[in-house]
């Protein structure tokens, strides 16, 4: 039952810059705050891979303690580099994102909750993992547990403002906002989709830990690309499994998206499964030759084309279920001449500025690695 | 009503106060904590006091613990209340001020990186950029409150935007600047309370008193420039609104109280600490601590409340109607509401019609899209009591309904729909009600004003209750027969006779002495004008 009157109408106030400005912001601040959900998740599975799974009993506690001592300031970074796409997809989509974050509103406000908890646990782990390894991997599991099920209120609340067709139902059915989006056949594949990404980005991680120890500590730093570089490998192997899931799992109208019917997606698509192709051979190349660079620079740089291949065919997917309500060309446009210059200059001012802090505390420089 | 409402039955908007207050208290921490680390490192420094600098490494660690997880995630949680409790406000605002938005979070991104970089370089780096790191720090966080604080005053002030439509017109709008003022002194007080804390613990008592002397140093002048700028500040809301928390309005008046005294005692108690400073208990400081927050959050309730029934002043109700008619309103207005009803106008109801069996589903949902944003049933501001406090019967709440916007100085929208969705409305408050009222039975004249006047008439002599009354009793209790005939807007409530007339004469035993005269016919003599008033 499609009922378009359902989507609410745009609010009076016109975009105060193009359309494109903001969606060009979304997509780029949103692909980075992937990369640091990646790593941050994926640190997590790792260090607890090594804490739990590792055979070698004089490597488990110093890997888990490295990973862990990096995941808070990766979660700061996943919540930094969140807050931008949370203002920009409001900005385009609000219309969409508000009410179904209504529909989901408790999930939804617990993600602060659980956030909060996750967060502190996290910096329990970095903090006393070395005095109690055994209470810091208990905690840190329960972190992961807690970053896992917000990645999934995500997840149910992306597909649900998708598809206002489904919204009457729900919200009429339960209006105090205790709802998911369970019934949706995309949301399993699609959110293991990004866990197990996840995972692999981890291994990635430790590759590049691995790079940074590789002249002082050759034995660790080399045990560190290997267990690293196999997770990678395994981790994108699975990908092809569960990408195939979340393929089939759409109605085929969307899946030919990327099959022939959008040329711009079809060749996203061919790029991303080709680089995935590539990166395996590649890591799997690095760890014969035992090449930590052609690793840590090699798989990782297309590991982040993949990721950007990957952000933009969700946009793209996104758009072609809001088609029947949403275009771009009814947004009345009025730019802010006055103060859209000025976050340009503000924006570009920051980065700089952001690298400066970098380098000034050795981050680039560094002979010795530095400990974040 | 273009959104669906989450309907929380303990009242959503308590959990923007509890975000929000939470969240205000640590955020402003993060500010004047900031300055407070810098200056405090090179005052240690200076003076080659060790002692001080590891307290204040410390110190840093519980600064970026709170700030940095707390402080951050708890402002990622005001954008998710509002954008679930005020949808349209909150999407309207962001098209009006992304970009300051979007200059905030570049702030916000140099912050929270500076203050990672500041507490891990603690042991790494040498003094000299260890407090580079440290000013800018205190500068982003400063100038993300400057930013957002423009966005905060807007709300309550838009001043002239509301003709213009400018960003910074909008943006540097009347309240701006005191605003400003106040919050940074809010963010130095802070500073110094929370140094208290974790001054507290320490063991070495020379080196607690010096932290408790230093931090009062900011803690004591910053509050004391608070009233100061209070005063500013209120000076530049418009009288009317701020008129709310002189009485009409019972929670911004109480917390206006509340605001000023916890203010003092938070006072008190810092120069209590001052006199024994070696002797500061953890418990103490905590107290101080919760007191603070008491009083900050009492003034940011006050100022949401009093720009009531508006989520932005003159522009937007709370309930998501706009205040005037304009291109892209969606239909969303009063006029447009009275006259193609609720039903009709709104997205997200389900109700489509009124008939005489669905009459009480359908006020519930009238109730949820125009009263909800601020009532619920029967818990926050909940209905059911205040009904049942003022033992109004199904009549009396029926004809109230019509007076909704002259109460407590105007601070609720009117109601706006059909004739047959207000008596939906009447018909589903009157379900809530669970006593028999009987308010034939209270003669008491007190009683009576309080029941069915007060909302609107404030016991004072200036007020119209007692300038308007025929000082004749017989004249004035046959008057109030018929409300509507004094004054259109009056509910028309009906009275019974005894009623009347003890209101009446609890009227007259209110009025001061000059007033009596003033009202005899004899005295209204040309040249001598009433004294009424103040
Ligand atoms: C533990 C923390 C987090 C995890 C694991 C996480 C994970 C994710 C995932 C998996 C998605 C994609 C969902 C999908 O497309 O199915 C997503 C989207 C998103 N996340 Fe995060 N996230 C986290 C924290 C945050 C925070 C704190 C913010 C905001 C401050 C944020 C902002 C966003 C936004 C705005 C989107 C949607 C963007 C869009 O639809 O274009 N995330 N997140």
């Amino acid at each position: 039952m499609i009922n378009p009157s359902m989507v609410p109408t745009l609010d009076p106030n016109p975009l105060p810059a193009p359309y494109w400005v903001f969606k060009l912001l979304l997509l780029v601040t949103f692909f980075l705050h992937m990369l640091a959900m990646n790593f941050m998740m994926g640190g997590a599975f790792m260090a607890l891979a090594a804490r739990f799974g590792s055979k070698s009993s004089q490597y488990r506690n110093r890997i888990f303690i490295d990973v862990a001592k990096k995941i808070p300031t990766l979660l700061a970074a996943t919540i930094t580099l969140g807050i931008a796409p949370l203002l920009f997809v409001q900005v385009v989509y609000g219309q969409y994102f508000y009410t179904s974050t209504i529909l989901i509103a408790w999930p939804w406000f617990f993600v602060l909750i659980l956030l909060i908890a996750a967060y502190y646990g996290f910096y329990f782990a970095a903090y006393k993992g070395k005095r109690r390894p055994g209470a810091a991997g208990f905690v840190l599991l329960a972190s992961l547990a807690l970053v896992l099920f917000i990645g999934f209120i995500y997840s149910n609340n992306v597909t649900l403002m998708q598809v206002p067709s489904h919204w009457a139902a729900k919200y009429f059915a339960n209006p105090s906002g205790w709802n998911l989006n369970l019934s949706e056949p995309t949301l399993i594949p699609r959110y293991l989709h990004f866990v197990t990404a996840a995972i692999a980005v981890g291994g990635i991680l430790l590759v590049l830990l691995a790079l940074a120890r590789w002249k002082h500590d050759r034995e660790y730093a080399r045990h560190l690309f290997r267990f690293g570089g196999k997770a990678f490998m395994y981790a994108t192997m699975a990908q092809f499994l569960v990408g195939m899931w979340f393929l089939v799992s759409l109605p085929r109208d969307l899946r030919m998206l990327f099959m022939g019917d959008n040329t711009l997606a079809t060749v996203l698509f061919s790029a991303g499964l080709l680089g995935t192709v590539a990166a395996i051979f590649l890591m799997s190349d690095a760890l014969r030759k035992d090449s930590i660079r052609v690793a840590a620079y090699g798989v990782t740089g297309l590991t982040a084309f993949i990721i950007l291949t990957m952000v933009i065919m969700r946009d793209i997917l996104r758009d072609a279920y809001l088609e029947p309500y949403f275009h771009p060309h009814q947004f009345p446009v009025h730019t802010q001449w006055s103060i859209f210059p000025l976050f340009l200059l503000l924006f570009l001012g920051g980065v700089v500025l952001w690298l400066v802090m970098l380098k000034r505390y050795g981050l680039f420089t560094s002979t010795k690695p530095t400990e974040l | 009503m273009n959104y669906p409402i989450w309907d929380v039955a303990f009242g959503a908007g308590l959990l923007i106060a509890l975000v929000a207050g939470l969240h205000v208290f640590v955020s402003h921490f993060a500010v004047g904590g900031g300055l407070f680390l810098v200056l405090t490192e090179r005052k240690a420094r200076r003076t080659n006091d060790t002692a001080l600098l590891n307290w204040l490494k410390s110190h840093t660690k519980f600064f970026v613990l709170l700030t940095v997880v707390f402080g951050a995630v708890s402002g990622v949680g005001i954008w998710f209340t509002i954008g679930l409790i005020s949808p349209t406000a909150t999407s309207d605002l962001i098209h009006i001020f992304v970009w300051g938005w979007a200059i905030e979070w570049v702030f916000f991104f140099i912050e929270i990186t500076a203050a990672l970089l500041y507490l891990y370089g603690w042991d790494k780096l040498d003094p000299k950029l260890h407090e580079w790191y440290g000013w800018i720090y205190f500068i982003a966080a400063y100038a993300s409150l400057v930013v957002i604080n423009g966005i905060i005053t807007f709300m309550l002030t838009p001043g002239s935007w509301i003709d213009v439509h400018k960003f910074w017109i909008g943006f540097f709008n009347p309240t701006y600047i005191p605003s400003t003022f106040f919050r940074t002194a809010i963010c130095i007080a802070l500073a110094g309370i929370y140094a208290l804390i974790t001054a507290s613990v320490q063991k070495d008592l020379d080196l607690k008193a010096r932290i408790v002397r230093w931090g009062a140093l900011w803690t004591v002048p910053a509050l004391i420039t608070l009233p100061l700028f209070g005063w500013w500040y209120i000076r530049k809301i418009p009288a009317v609104l701020f008129a709310s928390a002189r009485g009409p309005m019972p929670t911004a008046t109480h917390y206006a109280f509340l605001a000023w005294s916890l203010l003092v005692v938070t006072f008190v108690l810092t120069l209590w600490a001052l006199l024994r400073p070696r002797h500061l208990h953890l418990a103490f400081a905590l107290v101080i601590a919760l007191v603070a927050l008491g009083a900050m959050d009492s003034f940011e309730f006050v100022r949401e409340d009093v720009r009531k029934p508006f989520v932005i002043e003159n522009y937007l109700y709370d309930n998501s109607l706009y205040a005037a008619s304009m291109p892209g309103d969606g239909g969303f207005t009063i006029d447009n509401l009275n006259t193609v009803g609720v039903l009709n106008a709104a997205t997200w109801v389900q109700h489509r019609a009124v008939t005489p069996d669905n009459q009480v589903a359908v006020g519930r949902e009238v109730f949820r899209v125009e009263c909800q944003a601020c009532h619920t049933a029967d818990h926050y501001r909940g209905i059911h009591q205040l009904i049942e406090q003022r033992q109004w019967d199904p009549a009396t709440v029926h004809a109230m309904l019509s007076g909704l916007s002259l109460m407590h100085n105007g601070i609720m929208p009117p109601f706006a729909g059909t004739d047959a969705e207000r008596d939906a409305l009447a018909a589903y408050v009157n379900s809530l009600q669970t006593i028999t009222p009987n308010p034939a039975t209270f003669t008491d004249g007190k009683l009576v004003f309080e029941n069915n006047c007060s909302m609107c008439h404030q016991d004072r002599p200036d007020d119209m209750l007692f300038t308007g009354l025929d000082p004749n009793p017989k004249v004035a209790a046959d008057s109030l027969k018929d409300l509507t005939s004094l004054f259109p807007l009056m509910p028309d409530l009906k009275l019974s006779e005894a009623q009347r007339t003890s209101l009446v004469r609890w009227i007259n035993t209110q009025r001061p002495a000059s007033q009596h005269a003033a009202n005899q016919p004899a005295a209204n003599r040309p040249g001598t004008a009433p004294e009424g008033g103040n």
